[in-house]
């Protein structure tokens, strides 16, 4: 990390240039990623990312540098480059930086770069062989162990100067399984904000098995019939819908600029009553949580929707100068090449009133969504997809056939309205989400909802 | 420390710890942008960066280890773990370090220049003044932008072989809203840019297609003739790329694994792929081996003639590299993945393929590939936006539908071509390109 002098040094050169506001992040991030394939590891890489990102607002405009270079030089340098940009040539104003020592909310018990390397890979051989001997008919099985040790610094112009490290751990399972000349898949993920304790929580082998597991259902799966349904969505992963649906139209990114489906909705009622979505950035440990975001804030928890009425958007210190509100905590960035944005971080639809049993009993003839895939939206317009990666016909009440190749479109602000029954299972999925600031780590996640009609694709 | 530097500091180490054969690859990358908003410059950006990735081979196997702190501890530091990595893989290496080709292609294309960010300045301006003077319902929200970025590898490694590469281009992205009071709509171009080019034609376009969308109906679901426009289709050819790959046919990941020769697609469809072409900003001489990279073509008139190969698949398939190693970062594992990858066109215009459709749908965006196609069983189900074609031309413009199907007879139920190629642009080595096509019977998910 940056010394302090060097820091309000940096600083100091971007406000000579006019600007109101400037701030330094630096970033160390050891990543570690053993891949198997084929029943044994096929590679293992380090790879370590190191640089500094330095940003200066005039207003409602910003400058951005960033380097990998992190000598003295080198980040002077960075820093002259905002200076140039900025136009303007003042006097060095003298910045003086506090040190402020956030808690740590996510701590870590095995810190994957202090365990053996082979205890790692057992991890993985674990998982796959679990999978690969589930059926017969698995014919290939790719897992991964990621590990991310993020050391972040971060001072601005305000005085900040603070410090946070971040561990996060991930375990993937890809099945593919292979009958009568068709390959079906099957993906399981699970990851936490914490070390290789995942898999206390976790065990390798229930990730396999659950790969697996879907890619065989998906071998006995017919192509579901394009229409018109309601759709159950089952819980974790499910969430995607609500991150893509809705989440990303609540981003300052979209909203600050005028660029969202939710743009002027505070206090308006814009889901059915059912639904509360929280973003929460404080849950111990969870995949998308952190200590502080990339601007230095505490995360919080936020209530985005309260009882179908919009309470929230998501705001980092850009948005907060162009809405006029404040910071939630949702800065965040993939690495120091990335200027901050608002981000999501844990966002979940909370337990509502009805029993799961009821929700599948309700539904004559739709689909059940068991497992989900990823998304996307567009934040102006609201229109969504997803992709469903194992999922079921329900009949009469019954979750019946399995069928495959189906992805549920819509548009946000008609689908928070048709969510009109919500359960009691609430539980979060492990998700990456790419946006402008590249792609974070961030959980999803809802109890088993119901839609009452939804645009489902298939064959 | 330069280059020359660390490149002693690993090899040194390297021989220390009793590494004969290594490679060194390292990027170095320079990026600047300058965007506008509500007709005014709102932020720039630039940036510079540089990785060195190390692959070493011990005991008959490979280990990585990459890094961005380019000092001599760390190029220590780099050597240990790739060695500790290539110890705790399992997988033996069957090709090694290569030796380097007999010789590599040269071509005289020119080189482009960065722009200034004065001049960057300049076009998201003009490309902000034209969007909004374009159609009256243009709204606030409008964001234009500049890109001009270059990078430099440079592959070294223990048998004295020692290559560069080098590319520079500049991207022009246009993102229009519309709005007329009661309906919002959006619609982006992203475009390499060149000094001869119409912006305003370009952001005028862009206007056009964002309120085209204005008073779109919805489609009734069932099976319809499809034209997907080129820009659409190389979309869905980069996702479903991997099934060309070797590795992923050795893994059963790919149903292409010994269908050489046979005939996979119709046969209008010719897919190439081409390491340096005119129209691509990123053109490669070598590939993350240093193997000599060449053209050729991986579909012909529907034979498939090779699937794209490492040297380490090649000599699991018994025959040569197609020169198409790559890494999908600096830091990466050697992969394998396409150069400019392309569709090729034919001799129908694109109102010949409306023609020949009769009526059916013209696709002009595709959104949520990444969730909606599956390159390991080749179905997709992708939401999807466009015109009706109703007497062989185009009528009353569709939004909020779904086209499902496999990739696979995809490319069979092509009945033809049109004339005109579009190209992506490049993201590291590959990009893609499609000619319009018009399908035969794709299934369409609407109201």
């Amino acid at each position: 990390m940056l010394s302090k002098d060097l820091l309000e040094q940096a600083l100091g050169v971007v406000l000579s240039g006019g600007a109101d506001f400037a701030e330094v992040y630096c970033e160390l991030t050891r990543n570690g990623n053993i891949q198997l394939i084929d029943g044994r590891i096929d590679s293992i890489a380090d790879n370590t990312v190191s640089g500094v990102g330095i940003r200066a607002f005039v207003g409602v405009n910003t400058v951005y540098s960033s380097t990998s270079d992190t000598s003295r030089e080198g980040v002077l340098r960075c820093a002259k480059r905002v200076r140039e940009a900025l136009k303007e040539n003042r006097g060095v104003p003298r910045v003086v930086l506090n040190e402020r020592i956030f808690p740590n909310i996510h701590p870590v018990k095995i810190c994957p770069d202090t365990a053996e390397m082979k205890y790692k890979c057992d991890l993985v051989k674990a998982a796959c062989s679990a999978a690969k001997g589930y059926d017969k008919r698995i014919v290939q099985v790719v897992g991964g162990l990621l590990t991310v040790d993020h050391t972040i610094q971060i001072a601005n112009s305000e005085g900040l100067l603070t410090e946070d490290r971040h561990i996060r751990t991930r375990m993937n399972v890809d099945a593919t399984a292979f009958d009568k000349g068709e390959n079906q898949s099957g993906a399981s993920r699970h990851g936490r904000g914490m070390g290789l304790e995942l898999f206390d929580i976790y065990k390798p082998e229930d990730n396999g098995i659950e790969a697996a597991r879907q890619a065989i259902t998906n071998l006995s799966a017919t192509y579901i019939k394009a229409g018109v349904m309601p759709v159950a969505i089952e819980n974790g992963f499910g969430g995607v819908i609500f991150h893509e649906a809705c989440g990303h139209s609540l981003e300052a990114t979209s909203v600050g600029i005028g660029m969202s489906q939710m743009c002027g909705k505070l206090g308006q009622k814009i889901a059915n009553e059912k639904v509360t979505a929280i973003d929460d950035g404080t849950i111990p440990s969870a995949w998308g949580s952190v200590n502080i975001d990339d601007e230095g804030n505490p995360t919080n928890k936020n209530v985005l929707i309260e009882n179908g009425v919009l309470k929230s958007y998501m705001i980092d210190r850009l948005g907060s100068r162009r809405m006029g509100l404040p910071m939630t905590g949702n800065s965040r960035r993939e690495n120091y090449t990335f200027e901050p944005t608002s981000r999501m971080t844990n966002t979940y639809i909370a337990n509502g009133p009805d029993k799961n049993e009821d929700i599948i009993a309700s539904i004559e003839y739709g689909l059940y969504a068991k497992s989900m895939g990823g998304g996307s939206v567009n934040p102006l317009t609201g229109e969504f997809n997803f992709a469903v990666n194992e999922g079921y016909i329900i009949r009469n009440g019954k979750i019946s056939e399995p069928v495959r190749g189906a992805s549920l479109i819509g548009t946000g602000s008609e689908i928070l309205k048709d969510i009109d029954m919500v359960g009691n299972n609430m539980e979060c999925g492990q998700g990456m989400c790419g946006s402008s600031s590249g792609s974070v780590p961030t959980d999803v996640g809802q109890p088993l909802i119901r839609v009452s009609k939804i645009t489902v694709g298939g064959r | 420390m330069n280059y020359d530097s660390l490149k002693k500091v690993i090899d040194e180490t390297a021989r220390e710890c009793g590494i004969s054969e290594y490679e060194i690859y390292y990027m170095s990358a320079f990026d600047a942008s300058v965007s506008a908003l509500k007709k005014e410059i709102n932020a720039s950006s630039v940036g510079e960066s540089g990785g060195l990735s190390l692959r070493v081979l011990k005991d008959g196997k490979m280990g990585y280890a990459a890094t961005e702190l380019l000092t001599e501890d760390e190029m220590k530091r780099l050597v240990f773990k790739a060695k500790e990595n290539a110890e705790n893989t399992e997988k033996p290496d069957t090709v090694g370090i290569f030796k380097g080709s007999s010789e590599y292609p040269r071509h005289d294309f020119k080189e482009k220049e960065l722009l200034s960010n004065e001049k960057m300045a300049e076009v998201a301006l003009e490309l902000q003044n034209a969007a909004y003077a374009a159609d009256s319902r243009v709204a606030d929200g409008t964001q234009s932008s500049v890109s001009s970025f270059g990078f430099e590898v440079r592959l070294s490694n223990s048998w004295g072989l020692d290559l560069k590469n080098s590319a520079k281009a500049s991207v022009i992205v246009t993102e229009v809203a519309v709005s007329d009071g009661n309906e919002s709509n959006s619609a982006y171009s992203v475009e390499e840019y060149d000094a001869g080019m119409d912006l305003g034609k370009i952001a005028a376009d862009t206007a056009k297609k964002a309120t085209d969308n204005f008073g779109a109906g919805y489609v009734e679901s069932g099976k319809y003739n499809v034209v997907i426009s080129g820009k659409e289709m190389k979309s869905i050819l980069a996702v479903f790329s991997p099934v060309f790959n070797a590795k992923y046919a050795l893994m059963g990941m790919s149903l292409l694994k010994g269908k050489e020769g046979e005939m996979i697609a119709s046969p209008v469809v010719t897919v190439s792929d081409t390491p340096a072409r005119e129209e691509v900003c990123v053109k490669s001489y070598f590939d993350a081996e240093g193997v000599s990279a060449r053209a050729k073509n991986v579909i012909k008139n529907g034979k498939l003639i090779t699937l794209l190969h490492n040297r380490e698949t090649a000599k699991a398939y018994n025959t040569e590299t197609t020169g198409n190693a790559s890494k999908s970062s600096y830091s990466s594992p050697v992969s394998i993945s396409p150069y400019a990858f392309c569709i090729e066109g034919g001799e129908n215009t694109l109102e010949d393929l409306y023609k020949m459709a009769g009526s059916g749908i013209y696709v002009t965006s595709v959104r949520g590939l990444h969730a909606g196609a599956n390159p390991m069983t080749g179905d997709f189900s992708i939401e999807s936006g466009g015109f009706m074609i109703e007497n062989g031309v185009l009528g009353k413009p569709v939004k909020s539908f779904t086209i499902a199907g496999n990739f696979y007879d995809l490319l069979k139920s092509v009945k033809a071509v049109s004339d005109k190629v579009t190209f992506g642009v490049s993201g590291g080595v590959s990009c893609f390109g499609s000619a319009d096509v018009l399908c035969e019977g794709i299934s369409v998910g609407g109201k």
